[in-house]
C-alpha cells in the first residue's frame, strides 16, 4: 500500500488529526442552535423538555461512530490496497523486432514480419501489466520504436505499424543497444526478447557473447533462397560501343540450385545463363553488350524461392557520349592520327575554305589559317597567322627549344618532353587570366584562355618537326580534348548492389574535398576515407533502397542500391538462452486494486449518515411543511354569510 | 431606487379584481356595493306615504295628480363604504426565512390597489403595540405610488398589542366600513376579544393570517435555545418530533379559533403561508371565498 509517503506513525497521526476533527465538528453540528422565533407561546404549549443533556455529550453515537468508520475507509482506499502479491515497481523489458530485409520473405499465407508481429504480442500478453516495454526495430541499424512503456496500446500500435526493411539484419549492435538502454533507462531490467527470423552475416552465425537475460522467439522460415547480389557495369576497354556486365548470384540454401539468368536491355534479350550454384557460394557471370544508347538493363533470376525480392535488378544505363570536332585544314593527314586515337572523339576534317562559323561540333581546330569570324565553340588555333591570332603574337623564331611544360595545369599534366627543339614556332603574349602550358626561352607558346568559348593557341605543329614522334603530342591533345568537353572524357562505373554499407576503391592520392557522395536528389551523404595498402577505400552507408553517385574528377560510380540485403546464414541460438513466449501471467496471479470498494462502502457510509442523522432530516420536514398548511387552510374557508 | 413591491404586470392582472363585502353599511354615495338602505341614489327602490319633513323633490306628482295624495319616492342606496387596512408591523412579523412583514406589505398593497382602481376610500393603518400615522386615499389609481411609497416605509418594531389597538381604531374610525386586519396574530397575550371590538362596533371583518412555514412546523431538532423576536425572552429546550407535533396542534388550535371568530362575526378569515407566492394566494384562495371578485 501506499500512504502517500507516511510511516506508520505519521499515518496513525494523521487519522488521529482527522478522526478529532470529525469529532469536534460532530459535537459542533450537535450542539445547541439559537434561533429567533416570533413568539413563545406555542413551545410551551408543545410541553418540550427544557430540562438539558449536558451540551458536549455525544448523544447519538452511532452516526459519530459511522462516520469514523467511513472516513477510515476513505483513507484506506487512498492508500491503494491491493490484494495479493505485492510488486509495485515491474520490469523493463527490451523487445527487439527483426525488420531486415529477410522478414518479407513468404511463409504460409503471409511473410514473416506477420509470424514476428504475433509472436511480439503473445510476449506482450504473457508479462505482467505493470511491466514496461521497450521496441527496438533491428535490421542494419537498431532503432527504438519507443521508450519504455505502460501502455500495451501504445506497444501493440508500434508492433504493427513495424515493416520489413530493405538491409540485413545486425544481430550484435541491435543486442548491444537494448543492453545501453536497459542498463541506462531502466528501474528493473527485464528481459531482452529478440523477436524475428535471425538471419544473420556469416560472421554472426554463431556469435555466443550474448546478454545473460536474452529469450530468443524464433521465427521459423525456409532455408532455401538463390537471389541476385551485385550487378557491375563498366565500359570495354576494347570496344567503347560495348558494356561488360558481370551479375553474382548466391545460394543462401542447404540444397545446390540451377538457376537461369538473363539478362534484357530496353526489354530486349541481352543474354542469359545457366549457373549451378553450390550452398552457400556465389557465382559470377559476364556478359558483353553493345549498345551506344541509354536505358534499363534487367537481370532477372529465374527461380521460384521464399523471397523474390532478389531475383531482380534493374539497372540504368547512360547513352554512350562522343566530343564531335571539326577539323579545318588543308593537311589533314598531320593530324588524323592525333584525333583518331581517342575512341571518345568523333573528328570530321574539312578544308579550310569550307569553314563555318556556325558548325555543329564541340571543339573547332584551325590548322593555320584566319577563319573570317571567330568560331562559336571551343577551338583549337594551331599557328594561326599573327594578325588574326586570339592572342597576340609577340614574335615567330625558329629553331627554338621547348624548355618547360607546366604539369600543374590541367592541360599540361602528365606532359614531358626532353631536347627537343622545334623547327618554327610563335611566341605568344599572353594576357591577364591565360594559362600558359608550354614555354621556350622565349616566350609561351600553348597558351589556354578560359573565356565564353574556351581556346587554346598551339605556336607550331603538333604533327610536324621534332614534336611528331614526342608521346607529349596526343596526350597534350587529350588533354585539350578533356579540358574543353569534360563530359565525353567521364569513366563511368554502374554497380546494383544491396543497400547498406557500401565500399568503393579510390585513387591513393584521392582527397577527401574532391570526392562527393550523392543520393538520388543530389543530397550528399557521409562518408569515409580509409588508407590501406592497397589504396584508399571510400564507406558510405545508404539504408533505403535508392541510387547513390560518387563523384571524383574525371570518374562518376553510380550505385544503384536496389537489392535487398539478406543475411548469408541463420543464427545458431546458444542451446542456454531462454527461448519461446513464457506462460502467460494470470489474472489471479495478479494483485487486485481494493480502492473502489474501499471508497464506494466510505461513500456509502457517509451517505446513510447523512441521511439518517444530517441536515437532510430538516431539509425534508422544511419541504413538507410547505405546501401542507396552505392546502388545509383551503378547506377552513366560511363564507360569512 | 428601491424595488417596487408589485410588478405591473401583476397590477395589470389586480384591475379586474374588487373588494367585495356582505353587510350593507350606510355611507356616502358614490360605491359600487348596493345597499339595503334607501337613500340618495340613481335606481328607483319603492314608494312610501310622504311625513311631514320629506324632501319635496321626491314626492311622485304624478300619483299625486291622480290620486290626490302625497306619495314619497325612495332610491336604492349605493354608498362608498370606507376600507381600512390594519397592518401588523410588529417584531414578530421579522421572523421566517421568508420575511411575513414583507409578504403583508404586498398583499397589502395588492389589495389597496384593487380598492383605489375601483375608487373605494382605502385607509391603510399600521399597528403594533398601538396605532400608527395612517395613509388615506380615495379613488384613483394614480393615488397607488403614495400609497405603496408609503408601505415601503413601514418598518417593523414593537410588540404586538391588539387589545389597545382595537380601542384606538374603534375610537379613532367610529364609521363602520371594512376592515382587513393583516397580521400573524402572534400576540403572546389574548387576540380574540380585540377582534371582537372591532365585529362589536360594526365593522365587517377580513382576517388575513400570515405566517411563515418555521412558525407553524419549526424544522430543527435538538437542543435549542429559541428567542421571542418581540420580547428578547430566551429559553432553552430540547426539541424532537413528538414536540413538534404539539406545537403545530397548538399553533393550529389558535388559528382555528382566530377564524371561528370571524365566521361568529360574518366575517372572513385566510390562513396564508409566506411560500405560497402572493399572485396565487389572491387569485387563488382570495378569489374563491369573495373577498375580492
Amino acid at each position: 500500500m501506499n500512504f502517500l509517503n507516511l510511516g506508520l506513525g505519521e499515518l496513525l497521526g494523521l487519522v488521529g488529526a482527522i478522526s478529532a476533527g470529525v469529532v469536534a465538528l460532530y459535537l459542533l453540528d450537535r450542539s445547541k442552535r439559537r434561533q429567533l422565533v416570533a413568539t413563545l407561546r406555542f413551545w410551551s404549549a408543545a410541553d418540550v423538555r427544557t430540562e438539558l443533556k449536558h451540551r458536549r455529550r455525544i448523544q447519538q453515537p452511532w452516526s459519530l461512530l459511522l462516520q469514523l468508520i467511513s472516513l477510515a475507509l476513505l483513507l484506506t482506499a487512498i492508500a491503494g490496497p491491493q490484494l495479493g502479491i505485492f510488486d509495485a515497481t515491474g520490469r523493463d523489458h527490451v523487445i527487439v523486432l527483426d525488420t531486415s530485409a529477410w522478414m518479407s520473405s513468404r511463409s504460409g499465407r503471409g511473410i514473416l514480419m506477420d509470424q514476428a508481429k504475433a509472436d511480439a504480442r503473445a510476449y506482450l500478453r504473457s508479462i505482467p501489466r505493470r511491466d514496461r516495454v521497450m521496441l527496438v526495430r533491428a535490421d542494419a541499424l537498431a532503432t527504438p520504436a519507443t521508450a519504455f512503456e505502460s501502455s500495451r496500446g501504445v506497444i501493440e500500435s508500434a508492433i504493427q505499424q513495424s515493416q520489413p526493411g530493405a538491409s540485413a539484419l545486425n544481430l550484435t549492435q541491435a543486442l548491444e543497444f537494448a543492453e545501453r538502454a536497459q542498463k541506462l533507462q531502466s528501474q528493473r531490467a527485464g528481459e531482452i526478447v529478440f523477436v524475428g527470423a535471425g538471419r544473420v552475416s556469416e560472421e554472426e552465425a554463431g556469435l555466443s557473447t550474448l546478454p545473460a537475460n536474452l529469450r530468443v522467439v524464433t521465427t521459423n522460415s525456409t532455408q532455401e533462397n538463390v537471389g541476385l547480389r551485385k550487378i557491375g557495369l563498366r565500359r570495354s576497354q576494347s570496344a567503347p560501343d560495348s558494356w561488360d556486365i558481370f551479375v553474382v548470384v548466391r545460394n543462401y540454401g542447404v540444397r545446390p540450385q540451377s538457376v537461369d539468368l538473363g539478362l534484357q536491355f530496353s526489354k530486349s534479350p541481352a543474354g542469359s545463363k545457366r549457373l549451378t550454384l553450390r550452398p552457400g557460394t556465389e557465382e559470377q557471370a559476364t556478359f558483353t553488350y553493345a549498345a551506344k544508347s541509354g536505358g534499363f538493363l534487367e537481370a532477372r533470376l529465374n527461380v521460384r524461392d521464399a523471397f523474390p525480392q532478389d531475383d531482380r535488378a534493374i539497372v540504368e544505363l547512360p547513352p554512350q557520349v562522343s566530343s564531335h570536332v571539326v577539323v579545318y585544314s588543308n593537311e589533314p593527314q598531320l593530324l588524323r592520327p592525333l584525333f583518331a586515337a581517342n575512341p571518345q572523339v568523333d573528328a570530321v576534317f574539312e578544308t579550310t575554305d569550307k569553314f563555318d562559323p556556325a558548325a555543329k561540333a564541340d571543339v573547332v581546330v584551325l590548322d593555320r589559317f584566319t577563319p573570317p569570324s571567330p568560331p562559336r565553340t571551343a577551338s583549337i588555333w594551331i599557328q594561326p597567322p599573327a594578325a588574326g591570332s586570339p592572342v597576340p603574337v609577340k614574335a615567330t623564331r625558329t629553331g627554338v627549344r621547348l624548355d618547360q611544360w607546366h604539369p600543374e595545369t590541367t592541360l599540361g599534366a602528365g606532359l614531358r618532353t626532353r631536347d627537343v627543339t622545334l623547327e618554327s614556332a610563335e611566341v605568344f603574349s599572353p594576357a591577364s587570366g591565360d594559362i600558359t602550358v608550354a614555354e621556350t626561352t622565349d616566350g609561351p607558346v600553348i597558351v589556354a584562355r578560359s573565356s565564353n568559348s574556351k581556346q587554346v593557341v598551339i605556336g607550331f605543329h603538333p604533327g610536324r618537326g621534332a614534336m611528331k614522334y614526342q608521346l607529349a603530342t596526343p596526350l597534350l591533345i587529350a588533354n585539350i580534348l578533356r579540358w574543353m568537353t569534360p563530359g565525353a572524357f567521364r569513366q563511368w562505373e554502374f554497380q546494383a548492389g544491396t543497400v547498406g554499407t557500401v565500399n568503393v576503391a579510390v585513387e591513393k592520392d584521392a582527397k577527401p574535398e574532391d570526392i562527393r557522395v550523392l543520393d538520388a536528389e543530389n543530397r550528399s551523404l557521409p562518408f569515409t576515407l580509409e588508407t590501406n595498402a592497397s589504396g584508399n577505400n571510400l564507406r558510405f552507408f545508404s539504408g533505403a533502397p535508392g541510387t547513390v553517385r560518387v563523384q571524383m574528377g574525371d570518374r562518376e560510380a553510380v550505385y544503384s542500391l536496389t537489392l535487398p540485403d539478406v543475411g548469408e546464414a541463420a543464427w545458431r541460438v546458444p542451446a542456454s538462452v531462454h527461448k519461446g513466449v513464457p506462460r502467460p501471467v494470470t489474472a489471479d496471479a495478479a494483485p487486485r486494486d481494493l480502492w473502489p470498494w474501499l471508497a464506494l462502502l466510505g461513500g456509502i457510509g457517509l451517505l446513510a449518515d447523512w441521511l439518517l442523522y444530517g441536515r437532510s432530516r430538516a431539509f425534508r420536514l422544511r419541504a413538507s411543511g410547505a405546501m401542507a398548511p396552505h392546502f388545509k387552510k383551503m378547506a377552513q374557508w366560511r363564507k360569512a354569510s | 431606487m428601491p424595488e417596487p413591491l408589485l410588478e405591473t404586470r401583476f397590477l395589470e392582472r389586480l384591475e379586474r379584481l374588487s373588494i367585495q363585502w356582505q353587510n350593507s353599511l350606510p355611507g356616502l354615495v358614490g360605491g359600487h356595493n348596493t345597499s339595503r338602505f334607501a337613500g340618495a341614489g340613481q335606481e328607483f327602490l319603492d314608494h312610501r306615504q310622504f311625513h311631514h319633513g320629506d324632501d319635496l323633490r321626491a314626492v311622485n306628482w304624478r300619483a299625486f295628480l291622480r290620486l290626490e295624495k302625497l306619495f314619497l319616492k325612495m332610491f336604492q342606496l349605493e354608498p362608498r363604504i370606507p376600507v381600512r387596512m390594519l397592518i401588523d408591523v410588529s417584531k414578530s412579523m421579522e421572523t421566517g426565512e421568508i420575511s411575513k412583514f414583507y409578504y403583508a406589505q404586498r398583499l397589502a398593497a395588492a389589495l389597496c390597489y384593487v380598492g383605489l382602481v375601483r375608487l373605494d376610500s382605502i385607509a391603510l393603518q399600521p399597528f403594533s403595540n398601538k396605532l400608527h400615522d395612517a395613509f388615506t386615499a380615495s379613488g384613483g389609481r394614480h393615488r397607488f405610488t403614495p400609497a405603496m411609497n408609503f408601505l415601503s416605509g413601514l418598518q417593523p418594531a414593537g410588540q404586538t398589542n391588539f387589545l389597545e389597538c382595537s380601542r384606538q381604531f374603534c375610537s379613532k374610525y367610529p364609521q363602520r366600513g371594512l376592515t382587513l386586519v393583516i397580521s400573524d396574530f402572534l400576540d403572546d397575550r389574548d387576540c380574540e376579544k380585540p377582534i371582537q371590538y372591532f365585529a362589536d362596533f360594526g365593522h365587517e371583518l377580513i382576517l388575513l393570517q400570515i405566517w411563515a412555514d418555521e412558525d407553524r412546523e419549526p424544522p430543527w431538532e435538538g437542543e435549542l435555545e429559541i428567542e421571542d423576536a418581540e420580547t428578547g425572552q430566551k429559553v432553552e429546550l430540547a426539541f424532537d418530533s413528538d414536540a413538534r407535533a404539539q406545537y403545530t396542534a397548538a399553533f393550529d388550535a389558535h388559528a382555528d379559533l382566530i377564524r371561528k371568530v370571524a365566521e361568529r362575526n360574518n366575517g372572513r378569515y385566510l390562513g396564508v403561508p409566506t411560500s405560497v407566492p402572493i399572485e396565487q394566494a389572491i387569485f387563488g384562495p382570495l378569489v374563491k371565498s369573495g373577498a375580492v371578485a
